[in-house]
């Protein structure tokens, strides 16, 4: 059938959309590094194979980490997948994700409970932090029209400055030379799955449990189509009595609970104490798994791996060669611009089209003419 | 106490040091003014003035002379804006998504391209001299008048630009045919098409003239205001830029205002965040704060407005 075709077309358009990213991050190692070979060896295969004088052979751990990397990035994958079906350009992920990492943390330093209760209320808390602050610019757009693109994008500043104040003039543990929190409980802990120190923690699980519910939500539930819906076309959804509004609030407060989550669960997995002093970075990830995803939740976890796994590259190659890690973002923006883009290899694209209609024109015409005979 | 404090934050160093604050906001924020005019949103304005400082520092040493790093940066600005205008116009990549590709790349590709070209790690060190700043000048009359003297003299050239601009982009948005294009493709691409007027090229001139203004901010961050590059130099800048503008309702004198506001919060934040019992992180949230509640005030007025326009409308009836 054509929508088959037209399915594998679009898999391997993003194949080569992620190739010509990869060849643009070669040409510039190729260019600034005077050992490119080392460099591409490390960043292509170095995640996963360890290099040894008796042979290369698979590195575990190093690939159990990089799951573990996925963590806060399936939960801001799928917080961007919902807000941006919606057609909501929401950039507050970012702030979302440390301020639900910061209440998380709180919540696992002075609540006293049993272990297994505690992180389950630690990370509510968070998801009810990140849902609570994408209200605001939700709100700012809904009832005022107010760009959440920008309020967002401010809010992730306002949210960084003022947990950066709680954290050095109330919550600080003044016995520590730097400025952090007193350390969790071990209640409120993630714990490994495996303890083997790779941090792939049970909340590797939970990720995974949400890009089912996600998925179903978005595909199987009346409130994940009207959010597809409103983002497909908005006037169309409310001509035909959609409550657009709500729906809208609805989409970016679940935005900010999976972000505030995927915080928590972070914070509470990889680390004994608050840590982060600056926006984490995982909001902007989001944006990328949730682009190469094409905003279907269950690409989400495949996205995360590629980035992860490019992530884990790139560090390497840092390490054991002369290219700067920051080639993460060159080869992030390349991606972003070839994947996204509906014009790249539209022409071939076209050729399908145009020849499946011709092809289910003969058939009709076939059809109709064999009809003919008959009657 | 209160007008002790008051006293020592509104002296002319202060008032100096808004408008020298002010400068690179002003820049960027006419920059997504002009964008804005053509119906185009650039949010890569950010990463363009991060990469343009970049490199008005490294054409600046390269040549040695500030105003072919400047030239550099602009020019570096336009190819930016323009290669998120190609993937946006022809090859159909969301704009908004080709604007945030440009930011990473400012954020993390310039940290890589300062390694290739020079081998230094984040931030550009000595490489910008005294001589290679973009200097500054005195007004001739104004600098003998007492208080305004010290707050409108002796400021570098760009921030004089920045604010001559601010009158060159209303000539040229109401005053030029170039400018009257630009808001008929903004307005209507229909009707500016029917009359014969190409959206796309109109387009790319438009972002072009963004990405240059951008360059412009990018050039004043790193040859003057922190004398050197460093990666987390535009700090928020260009997104500030974008809620000036969208508070200034996409008006050069409009948008000039709302960028001298941030300014003034910035400069406060600096002016306080020194004093004894005041949280310095709680000082850094204003200008983020002022955009919003700026953005809110702008967007009920807007709201007022065209509920007044209904009410008149039904009232004729």
């Amino acid at each position: 059938m054509s929508d088959k075709n037209l399915f594998l077309f679009n898999i391997l358009r993003g194949l080569a959309a992620i190739l010509l990213a990869l060849a643009v991050a070669a040409v510039f190692i190729f260019i600034s590094s005077d050992e490119p070979l080392t460099a591409l060896k490390y960043l292509l295969l170095g995640p996963v194979v360890s290099f040894k004088a008796t042979g290369n052979v698979f590195n575990t751990t190093s690939f159990l980490t990089i799951l573990a990397a996925m963590i806060p990035t399936i939960f801001s994958g799928l917080a961007v997948c919902v807000m941006f079906s919606a057609n909501q350009f929401n950039l507050g992920g970012e702030g979302a994700i440390m301020l639900g990492g910061f209440v998380g943390a709180l919540l696992g330093i002075y609540l006293k409970m049993n272990t297994g209760l505690h992180q389950v209320v630690c990370v509510l808390g968070g998801a009810l932090a990140g849902g609570l602050i994408m209200l605001i610019p939700a709100i700012l757009k809904v009832k005022l029209g107010a760009s959440e693109m920008v309020t967002s994008l401010m809010m992730n500043y306002v949210v960084m400055f003022v947990i950066l104040h709680f954290l050095n003039f109330v919550f600080a543990d003044r016995s520590k030379g730097a400025t952090q929190t007193f350390p969790f409980q071990e209640t409120a802990k993630i714990p490994e799955i495996i303890a083997n120190g790779t941090k792939l923690t049970w909340g590797f699980v939970v990720a995974l449990i949400f890009v089912v519910i996600i998925a179903l939500f978005m595909y199987r539930t009346k409130w994940g189509y009207a959010i597809r819906m409103i983002g497909i076309n908005q006037s169309f959804a409310q001509y035909s009595g959609m409550q657009v509004g709500t729906v809208i609030i609805l989409s970016q407060v679940i935005g900010g609970m999976l972000s505030g989550m995927g915080g928590s669960i972070e914070v509470l997995g990889r680390f004994g104490t608050f840590l982060w002093r600056e926006l984490p970075g995982y909001g902007w990830l989001g944006i990328t798994i949730a682009i190469l995803a094409k905003n279907n939740p269950i690409f989400v976890p495949f996205a995360a791996f590629f980035i992860a796994y490019l992530n884990k590259g790139c560090n390497l190659m840092a390490t054991y060669s002369d290219v700067p890690s920051e080639m993460i973002d060159i080869i992030q923006a390349a991606i972003f611009l070839f994947f996204a883009a509906e014009q790249f290899l539209a022409k071939y694209r076209q050729r399908i089209v145009v020849h499946n209609a011709q092809r289910d024109l003969a058939l009709q015409e076939a059809a109709a003419s064999q009809g003919g005979s008959n009657s | 106490m209160i007008s002790d404090l008051l006293l020592s934050i509104f002296n002319a160093d202060f008032l100096y040091s808004v408008i020298r604050i002010t400068a690179p906001i002003l820049f960027a924020a006419l920059g997504a003014v002009i964008a804005e005019k053509a119906g185009v949103v650039n949010i890569g304005l950010e990463g363009i003035m991060m990469i343009s400082a970049l490199f008005g520092v490294l054409f600046g040493y390269w040549t040695q002379s500030w105003l072919i790093g400047v030239i550099g940066a602009v020019v570096i600005g336009v190819l930016l804006a323009l290669l998120i205008g190609f993937f946006a116009f022809e090859m159909k990549t969301d704009i908004i998504l080709g604007g945030i590709a440009v930011n990473m790349l400012g954020a993390g590709g310039t940290i890589f391209l300062l390694d290739m070209f020079t081998g230094m790690k984040g931030n550009t060190g000595s490489l910008v001299t005294r001589e290679l700043l973009i200097p500054t000048v005195d007004i001739p009359l104004i600098k003998s008048i007492p208080f305004l003297g010290q707050v409108l003299s002796g400021h570098a050239v760009l921030t004089y630009l920045a604010f001559l601009l601010v009158w060159l982009m209303w000539v040229v948005i109401y005053k030029t045919p170039l400018g009257l294009n630009i808001r008929a493709v903004g307005e209507n691409p229909n009707a500016a098409t029917s009359i014969g007027v190409s959206v796309q090229k109109i387009q790319y001139i438009a972002i072009g003239l963004s990405g240059a203004l951008a360059g412009l901010g990018g050039a004043f961050m790193s040859m003057y205001y922190s004398q050197g590059w460093n990666s987390g130099m535009v700090a928020g800048r260009g997104f500030i830029a974008l809620a000036a503008t969208a508070m200034g309702r996409g008006e050069p004198l409009g948008t000039m205002l709302s960028s001298l506001l941030f300014g003034l919060a910035q400069a406060l934040r600096t002016k306080v965040s020194g004093m004894q019992g005041v949280s310095s992180y709680l000082v850094s949230v204003i200008p983020y704060l002022v955009t919003i509640i700026g953005l809110v005030l702008y967007a009920i007025s807007t709201k007022n407005k065209l509920k007044k326009r209904h009410t008149a409308t039904k009232g004729a009836e």
